[in-house]
C-alpha cells in the first residue's frame, strides 16, 4: 500500500486548489478523482458573495453577515483573501485574475443579466462599465446568443447592439464552444474575426465575445483581438462547456504536474479504513481494480449533488459517497418549494465541519467546495468563492498542522 | 366587437375536440375549434401514452373493452405514424389472485380479444426487468400512442379542409337564443379581445371542463368528477412492452414505454376542480413502489418528471340522483349529452366520459348525434381518413427520428440534443405556429422533454425565438423564466437520485451562469 501525506478527492476547483497548495508547502499529495471537475462546467468568475440576499456591492464586508453554518465562517474574511491572494498569483502567467473583495464586478451574463463577481479573468474584467458594447455572436454557436444579450443589455441601461459572424471553424455549422476556442488559437481565424469586424466598430464600444477566445494561449488571442480593434474586448461566459474552466484546470493541472503530484482520473473512492477519529487509508476503484491508498489526511473535495459528491435516494436518505460521511440539512418535510425562484430549503443541504473543516468525529479528514453544507451557491452567487476559499484553507490547515488549530485562527 | 360566423363551434382542443374538428371538417362542415389554452394542453397531453387493447376493461368495463378493440385497430389504420406498436403483456404479481387470470381470459375471448397465455419464463426473456416472481403471463395487441402528434394531426387534417383553431381562446359566454345555443362569446387570452363566434351548432368537448361550459347556457345537474391521476416518466424504456398488473383496475398498475422514455401511471382521486391537481410526495412514493412491484429496482431507476391529469368522468344528478363515491367506479365509457332531451335546449350537445383510445368513436357519436338533430345525412369517414403525416401506413418507430437527423446532420444546428431537434424545424414550428411561448413549442416538438429537462437547449430556444424576431427582450426573459417555473412543477417531487444531480447541474447553469432572475423585464 502506498502512503501519502494527504490524499486529496476531486479535481474541482476546491480539490486543485488544496493540491496545489498542499504540495508548494511540501506535502507529499495524490489526488484521486472520478474525472475532470466543475471546472468544466463553470465560468470559473471567482463569485465570492453576488446576493445577501440582496445584491452584494462589496462582498468582503458582506461576508461578516453569512451565518455561522455558512462555509464562510470557517475561513473568515482574511482566508477568503489569502485564497484569493495565492489563486491570482498562481494563474498570472498563463491566465491572468483581476479583481479583490472590495468590490463585485457586474459583468453580463449570456442572456444580458449583470452578474455580480469577485475576481474575474482580465479576459472578462471589461465586461465592468457603461460604456457601449457590441457583441459579437457566431451562428454557428448555438451557446451563445448576441442579439438577446445586447437586447437585455440595453435594457439595463447600457447601449448595446448585436453583430452575427458566419465563420465556421472546420467548415461544420454546429460548434460547441472548444470548438470554436481550438480554432481562436490560430492566428489567421482570429485574423479574420477581426477584419470582419473593424469596419463595424462604433467610436466608444467596449466588444464583447463569447468566452472562446482560444484555449492554448487565450491572453494572446485576446491581446491581438484588443490591439486588433483597438477597443477594451471581454469574454461572456457560455453554456458548457466551459472554456475558461478548462484554462483553469489547465493551468493548476500543469502546476500540480511541476510540483510532482500524481492526478489518478478514473478512481473511485469509497470507503475507508479507520482507527478512532482517524482515516488511515482510502479505497477506491481504479478502472476495475480495488485499492487502498494510506495516508495522514485527507482532503473531501468531491462537490455536491451536482457532481455526484453527495447524493439523494428516494427515500430520501442522503450519502456522501466518498466515505460516507453524515449530510445535514435535509429537511424530513418540504424538500422543495413550488415556485422556482425561491430560496429551496433542501439548498444548504451538505456536510456539516467545524472551524477546522472537520465533519463530526473525524480529526484528520477536511471537507472543502461544494460538499459543504450551510451555503446556496448559485444562488447567493458564490460557488467557485467558496470552493476557492476552503480549498485554500484546507490545505493551509494541514500545512499549519504542526501547531494545534485553535478557534481565534479560524476568525 | 369582431365576429366569426361558422357552421359547427367546438369547445375544446383536446383529443375529443381536434376529433371532432376533424370529423366535422371532413363531412363538410365549416368549423371552428375553440381552446382556452394550447392545444392538448389539458387531460390528452397528461396522460400515460397507453394505445389500449381493451384488456383492462374486459372484466370491469366490457363496454369500454368492446370499444377498445374496434378503435385501437382504426386508429393503427389512420393514424400509424403516432403509434408505436409496443405490444402488452398482463402479468400476475406475487401479490395478485391468479385466478383474476381466467377471468381476464374468459373476458378477452368473449370481446374478441387477441390475447395468449405464455410461460413465465418467455414472458421474462421478453422483459428481462420484470419482476421474475410473476405468477403469469398474457400477451394483447397494446400500444403506446403520442397525444401531441395525434392531437396536432387531427387539427392541422381539419385545418387543410378550412377549418379555423383558434388557441388561447376561452370561452366566456355562450350565447343563447330561445331554446337553443347560437354560438359563444370567446376571448384572446394572449390580447383580451373578444370576439364573437356564431354558429349553427355548439359541441361542447371541454372534458373534465365540460360541466363549466354547460352552466353558461343555464344549464344544471350536469356534473364531471375530475378524477385525478398521477404519472411518473422514468428515463428509459424499462420496458419496451406495455406491462399491465393483470387484476382489477387500481393504482400504479400499468408501465408503458413511449418513445424514449417510460411511463407509470396512474392513481385515480376525485378532485374538486380540474385546474387545481397538485403532486403530493405521499402519491409519490407509492406509485414508485408500484412501479418496484413490477420492475425490482425500480426506485433506483432516474425519474425525469411528475404529472397529474384529470379523467372527465360523467355524473347526471337527473339519471343517478346521487354522486358516485369512488371515481374507479364510473364506467370508462363516453356518451352524449342530449340537451334537447335532457333540457329543452337545442344545437347543443355535450361530450362526456372516454378515453383517449376511443377519440375517434366519440367525435363520430357526437358529430351522428348533431347530424340528426339537424336532419343531415353526411356519412362519417374516419375510419378510413387519414391526417396529414400519417400517409405512409407505418407505425411509429423508436430509431426514426434518430434516423432523420443522421441524414442531416452534418449540415444542421442540433438544438436539443435529448430529443434530437434540429434548428430548421424549430424555426419553422416557432413561425408556423406564430408563438412566443416555449411551453408551446415543447409540446409541439418535445424541446425540452428528455433527460436534461431543458438544461441546454431552452436558452438556445429562447435566442433563436427571439433572433428570429418572435420574442422583444421582456418577452423572451418572461417566457424563459415561465418556462422554468413550469417545468419545475413536474420535477420538484421527483428530484432525488440523478435528477437531483441533473436539476442541480440546471440551476448552475440557470442561476449560476446565466443569473436569469435577474435578467431585467
Amino acid at each position: 500500500m502506498s502512503h501519502h501525506d494527504v490524499i486529496v478527492v476531486g479535481t474541482g476547483l476546491a480539490g486543485l486548489t488544496a493540491a496545489a497548495r498542499l504540495a508548494e508547502g511540501g506535502a507529499r499529495v495524490l489526488v484521486l478523482a472520478k474525472g475532470v471537475g466543475a471546472t468544466h462546467l463553470s465560468p470559473c468568475t471567482i463569485d465570492v458573495l453576488g446576493y445577501a440576499p440582496d445584491r452584494v456591492s462589496d462582498p468582503g464586508a458582506a461576508l461578516a453577515g453569512l451565518g455561522e453554518d455558512h462555509p464562510y465562517a470557517a475561513v473568515g474574511r482574511d482566508g477568503v483573501a489569502a485564497a484569493i491572494g495565492w489563486f491570482t498569483d498562481a494563474m498570472r502567467d498563463r491566465y491572468p485574475y483581476t479583481g479583490g473583495l472590495d468590490r463585485n464586478l457586474l459583468l453580463p451574463t449570456a442572456v444580458g443579466a449583470l452578474k455580480p463577481t469577485a475576481v474575474v479573468p482580465e479576459t472578462m474584467a471589461a465586461g465592468d462599465g457603461s460604456d457601449p458594447v457590441l457583441v459579437v455572436g457566431f451562428t454557428a454557436l448555438k451557446d451563445f446568443h448576441a442579439p438577446l444579450l445586447a437586447d437585455n443589455l440595453s435594457r439595463a441601461g447600457i447601449a448595446a447592439r448585436a453583430v452575427e459572424l458566419g465563420l465556421v471553424p472546420e467548415g461544420r455549422v454546429d460548434v460547441n464552444s472548444l470548438g470554436f476556442a481550438r480554432a481562436f488559437d490560430d492566428p489567421a481565424f482570429r485574423a479574420e474575426v477581426a477584419a470582419q469586424l473593424v469596419a463595424r466598430l462604433g467610436a466608444d464600444e467596449r466588444v464583447a465575445f463569447p468566452a472562446v477566445l482560444g484555449i492554448a494561449d487565450a491572453p494572446a488571442a485576446w491581446g491581438t483581438l484588443r490591439e486588433r480593434l483597438a477597443r477594451p474586448v471581454f469574454e461572456v461566459p457560455t453554456l458548457p462547456p466551459s472554456v475558461p474552466g478548462m484554462r483553469v484546470f489547465a493551468v493548476l493541472r500543469e502546476r500540480l504536474r511541476r510540483a510532482g503530484v500524481r492526478v489518478i482520473l478514473n478512481a473511485v473512492v469509497g470507503g475507508a479504513e479507520r482507527a478512532g477519529g482517524r482515516v488511515s487509508a482510502v479505497r477506491a476503484r481504479v478502472g476495475l481494480r480495488e485499492v487502498t491508498y494510506g495516508c495522514d489526511w485527507v482532503v473531501l473535495a468531491s462537490g455536491g449533488f451536482a457532481s455526484g459528491g453527495l447524493e439523494l435516494d428516494s427515500r430520501w436518505k442522503a450519502r456522501e459517497r466518498a466515505l460516507g460521511l453524515p449530510v445535514t440539512g435535509v429537511p424530513t418535510d418540504e424538500r422543495f418549494r413550488a415556485d422556482y425562484f425561491a430560496e429551496q430549503p433542501m439548498a444548504r443541504a451538505g456536510v456539516a465541519v467545524d472551524r477546522d473543516l472537520r465533519p463530526e468525529g473525524h480529526e484528520n479528514v477536511l471537507v472543502a467546495g461544494a460538499t459543504l453544507a450551510g451555503a446556496q451557491p448559485w444562488r447567493e452567487k458564490s460557488g467557485d468563492g467558496i470552493s476557492l476559499a476552503t480549498g485554500h484553507r484546507a490545505a493551509e490547515l494541514i500545512l499549519g498542522a504542526a501547531v494545534p488549530s485553535e478557534p481565534a485562527r479560524a476568525a | 366587437m369582431a365576429s366569426l360566423e361558422t357552421d359547427v363551434l367546438v369547445i375544446g382542443g383536446g383529443a375529443t375536440g381536434a376529433g371532432v374538428a376533424w370529423d366535422c371538417a371532413l363531412r363538410g362542415f365549416d368549423t371552428i375549434l375553440v381552446d382556452r389554452a394550447d392545444l392538448a394542453e389539458g387531460t390528452s397531453g397528461r396522460f400515460h401514452g397507453l394505445l389500449h387493447s381493451g384488456g383492462r376493461y374486459v372484466v370491469k368495463d366490457p363496454v369500454a373493452a368492446d370499444e377498445c378493440v374496434a378503435e385501437n385497430a382504426i386508429l393503427r389504420r389512420v393514424i400509424p405514424d403516432c403509434i408505436e406498436d409496443t405490444g402488452g403483456l398482463f402479468v400476475v404479481t406475487p401479490d395478485d389472485d391468479p385466478a383474476y387470470g381466467d377471468a381476464f381470459l374468459e373476458g378477452c375471448r368473449r370481446a374478441n380479444l387477441p390475447t395468449e397465455e405464455i410461460g413465465v419464463g418467455e414472458a421474462l426473456k421478453l422483459e428481462p426487468r420484470l419482476n421474475p416472481g410473476i405468477k403469469r403471463a398474457f400477451t394483447v395487441p397494446d400500444g403506446s400512442i403520442d397525444a401531441w402528434k395525434t392531437v396536432w394531426a387531427l387539427a392541422r387534417g381539419a385545418s387543410a379542409r378550412g377549418a379555423r383553431i383558434l388557441t388561447y381562446h376561452k370561452v366566456v359566454d355562450l350565447k343563447v337564443e330561445g331554446d337553443a345555443v347560437v354560438g359563444a362569446r370567446v376571448r384572446n387570452e394572449l390580447t383580451g379581445e373578444e370576439l364573437d363566434v356564431g354558429a349553427r351548432f355548439t359541441l361542447n368537448a371541454s372534458g373534465a371542463w365540460a360541466a363549466q361550459i354547460v352552466k353558461m347556457a343555464g344549464i344544471e345537474g350536469v356534473g364531471v368528477i375530475p378524477g385525478k391521476g398521477i404519472m411518473i416518466a422514468m428515463n428509459h424504456r424499462l420496458v419496451n412492452t406495455v406491462v399491465n398488473r393483470c387484476t382489477m383496475p387500481a393504482d400504479g398498475d400499468i408501465l408503458v414505454p413511449i418513445r424514449t422514455v417510460s411511463v407509470i401511471g396512474t392513481t385515480d382521486i376525485r378532485a374538486a376542480d380540474p385546474d387545481e391537481i397538485p403532486v403530493t410526495q405521499d402519491e409519490v412514493d407509492a406509485m414508485l413502489d408500484d412501479g418496484e412491484r413490477l420492475v425490482p429496482g425500480f426506485r433506483d431507476a432516474r425519474a425525469l418528471r411528475v404529472w397529474a391529469g384529470v379523467r372527465p368522468l360523467f355524473q347526471d344528478e337527473k339519471a343517478s340522483g346521487q354522486a358516485a363515491a369512488d371515481t374507479r367506479d364510473v364506467s370508462r365509457t363516453h356518451a352524449v349529452v342530449d340537451h334537447v332531451e335532457r333540457d329543452g335546449v337545442g344545437r347543443f350537445l355535450t361530450m362526456s366520459g372516454g378515453k383517449l383510445t376511443t377519440l375517434r368513436l366519440m367525435a363520430q357519436d357526437l358529430v351522428d348525434a348533431m347530424c340528426r338533430q339537424l336532419g343531415e345525412d353526411r356519412p362519417c369517414t374516419t375510419t378510413t381518413a387519414r391526417p396529414p403525416d400519417n400517409d405512409d401506413g407505418q407505425l411509429y418507430s423508436l430509431g426514426a427520428r434518430l434516423r432523420r437527423r443522421e441524414a442531416t446532420l452534418q449540415e444542421e444546428q442540433l438544438i436539443c440534443e435529448c430529443e434530437l431537434i434540429g434548428r430548421t424545424r424549430l424555426e419553422e414550428t416557432m413561425r408556423r405556429r406564430g408563438t412566443t411561448n416555449l411551453d408551446d413549442v415543447r409540446r409541439s416538438l418535445r424541446l425540452g422533454m428528455g433527460p436534461c429537462q431543458g438544461g441546454f437547449c431552452i436558452y438556445r430556444a429562447t435566442g433563436i425565438l427571439h433572433g428570429v424576431g418572435r420574442l422583444d427582450g421582456p418577452e423572451a426573459s418572461a417566457s424563459l423564466r415561465g418556462f422554468l417555473q413550469e417545468r419545475w412543477k413536474g420535477m420538484w417531487p421527483i428530484l432525488y437520485g440523478d435528477q437531483l444531480r441533473q436539476a442541480r447541474l440546471d440551476d448552475w447553469i440557470f442561476q449560476g451562469l446565466l443569473d436569469v432572475e435577474h435578467v431585467p423585464g
